[in-house]
């Protein structure tokens, strides 16, 4: 008797955790596919004839047009544009790396008079976003020659991404066991033996993260791109797409196969490295 | 002489003691430490910072001599019309980011806390769009809303709501939240990210006891997963905020240049524009200037606000 009155109450809260677990998964799988289908549909139009768009603008393709490809690669420039991304995004990395990684342990070990304002004047960076002050930027880079040119755009990448960076460095330093350095200390090595001998293999988790959030933000940039790379010549992949959209909008079978292209590396990359791209973004978040 | 023996000794290694122990000291380890950035922070920050706080002071058309003119582009920026409306529309769109990043956010953090199996894919798949670039981004929207092959007007045919069916992105009343929708997209998976965190390192225990007490989803909800969530919920708000008023430029470009008829136009857009085809430098310089100023008031009223708020909970 009892046991029944215990299965007729837990019968209907079974059937609503069912019926709530269906509707979480067929929510989720709905969000899913709002990020996913958009991408196979480009994969799809990017392996389509000019004129199958117009009849089967959903499916796959009836049948592989693998020649939009090349052809794409041949009108957008593809190939200058990637080199030049590869070539801003090396060396602006290479810059930020070596540049922010001692500032960071100096600021997060060492005590020095104008600490206080070193500190302050990157706090004061991270919080004026290039965007407000990208006229004069423009006008500074002039006068220094970096505009239209490829070394100065990297160089100024590696400046507006210093900020953050020493920021996120500095707070991975600080969690970093102090005794390993106070006995190489007594062993007589100087600060820059133990930077370079100790702190920079336990801090590579750190430099990793760093390069990951700097290389997307760097790779994927508009702006700065669009305000300092003004010939075709210097364009990176971003710009480039821009342009070839503009100037052949009707060539939509090899502007989705340009798009594919220059999306599915960083996809690629994002899913091989998705777990610590996650980690990353949580610590960050959740510490600051 | 038994005494000066070891002061001549002292004497003599006095000099290379000295140098070494600077050399060895924290203030010269420091100092060459920190100089590769200050020199990149001096000179692509502080530098441009200060010489566009002059800059916006002139009349510089980019050729001629710049010339001292006070305040006059900021008073003039209050009777431009084109100007104020790209502030409205960048008020309207930080708005709508802001409020839709944070309850899409928490609503799927809360979806992908309850996803036991296959919680890893779903996270990734929605994070997808962050990874892409603005650009990539924005030509992929620019696609979906053509009216003629576009993913979205099929999707209403399909779905029999032809009657929905728009030119989102040429129709003024529209365009400016189509826009908006797209940015929302793209970071969706960001915020549902930082949430999840949060979620996941609530305390388990205080919702058993609240189910105990007889508490509903509801309930437990608004009285226990909202207020544990404020560190959350704030960190989310300011990134989306920060990242709105000034991130907007790339996908205002690629999808509508600020068109049709300035209806989406944005203060940055406005901005580039006025610098790059009218050659109005300074007054060009003095939209980004009243934009950061606009971005401070903000966001020191919004601390100002979330302490308070947190001190209430």
């Amino acid at each position: 008797m009892t046991a029944t009155t215990f299965d007729e109450e837990r019968a209907p809260r079974d059937l609503g955790k069912i019926l709530e677990t269906a509707g979480v998964y067929a929510a989720l799988s709905l969000l899913a596919l709002q990020t996913i289908y958009p991408l196979l549909w480009v994969l799809f139009g990017s392996l389509k004839t000019k004129g199958g768009m117009m009849n089967n603008i959903w499916g796959p393709p009836r049948s592989l047009e693998l020649s939009n490809y090349s052809e794409a690669w041949r009108i957008a420039g593809m190939g200058d544009r990637i080199l030049n991304s590869l070539t801003v995004t090396a060396l602006a990395l290479v810059v930020l790396v070596v540049v922010a990684t001692p500032c960071a342990y100096a600021l997060a070990r060492l005590r020095f008079r104008g600490r206080a304002i070193v500190l302050a004047v990157i706090v004061g960076a991270m919080l004026v976003p290039p965007q407000v002050m990208a006229i004069p930027l423009f006008v500074v880079a002039a006068k220094l020659k970096m505009v239209n040119s490829l070394f100065g755009i990297s160089i100024i990448y590696a400046a507006t991404s210093l900020p953050l960076s020493v920021f996120i460095l500095r707070s991975f330093f600080l969690t970093l066991p102090t005794e390993l350095e106070d006995a190489a200390r007594v062993d007589g090595a100087s600060r820059l033996d133990i930077l370079v001998k100790v702190m920079l293999p336990l801090a590579r988790p750190g430099m990793a993260l760093v390069t990951i959030f700097a290389f997307i933000e760097i790779w994927n940039d508009f702006f700065l791109a669009f305000l300092l790379l003004r010939q075709p010549a210097v364009q990176t992949i971003p710009l480039g797409l821009v342009a070839f959209f503009q100037q052949y909008d009707s060539l939509w079978n090899l502007y989705f196969a340009a798009l594919m292209m220059t999306t599915l590396p960083v996809i690629l990359i994002f899913v091989l490295m998705q777990r610590q791209f996650i980690a990353g973004i949580t610590a960050g978040a959740t510490k600051g | 002489m038994a005494r000066s023996g070891p002061e001549q000794a002292n004497e003599d290694a006095w000099q290379p003691s000295r140098l070494s122990r600077l050399i060895e000291s924290d203030g010269f380890a420091a100092a060459v430490m920190i100089l590769p950035a200050t020199l990149l922070l001096g000179t692509f920050f502080l530098w441009p910072f200060f010489y566009g706080v002059w800059l916006s002071m002139t009349n510089w058309d980019g050729f001629s001599q710049p010339a001292f003119i006070g305040l006059r582009n900021f008073t003039r920026l209050w009777s431009d019309r084109i100007f104020l409306g790209a502030l409205e529309n960048n008020v309207i769109f930080v708005f709508w980011v802001v409020i839709l990043k944070n309850v899409l956010g928490l609503a799927v953090g809360l979806l992908l806390q309850r996803a036991g199996v296959g919680r890893a894919f779903f996270r990734a798949s929605i994070f997808l769009p962050v990874t892409m670039s603005f650009v990539a981004v924005g030509l992929l929207w620019s696609w979906i809303y053509n009216p003629i092959f576009g993913l979205l007007n099929a999707v209403l045919d399909f779905t029999g709501m032809s009657g929905l069916k728009l030119s989102w992105l040429g129709d003024a009343n529209v365009a400016l939240y189509s826009v908006i929708a797209v940015d929302v997209w793209k970071w969706l998976g960001f915020h549902s990210v930082i949430y999840l965190a949060g979620l996941q390192a609530l305390p388990t225990e205080v919702y058993d006891s609240a189910r105990i007490d007889g508490a509903s989803a509801w309930h437990r909800f608004r009285y226990i997963t909202v207020p544990l969530m404020m560190p959350v919920i704030f960190i989310n708000t300011i990134l989306a905020f920060s990242g709105a008023f000034v991130r907007n430029f790339d996908i205002v470009y690629v999808l509508t240049k600020g068109g049709p008829n300035h209806a989406t136009e944005v203060v940055l857009t406005d901005m580039m524009n006025r610098a790059f085809s009218d050659g109005a430098i300074g007054y060009a310089a003095a939209m980004g200037y009243v934009l950061f100023l606009i971005v401070v008031v903000l966001s020191v009223g919004l601390l100002m606000l979330m302490r308070r708020w947190r001190l209430e909970v």
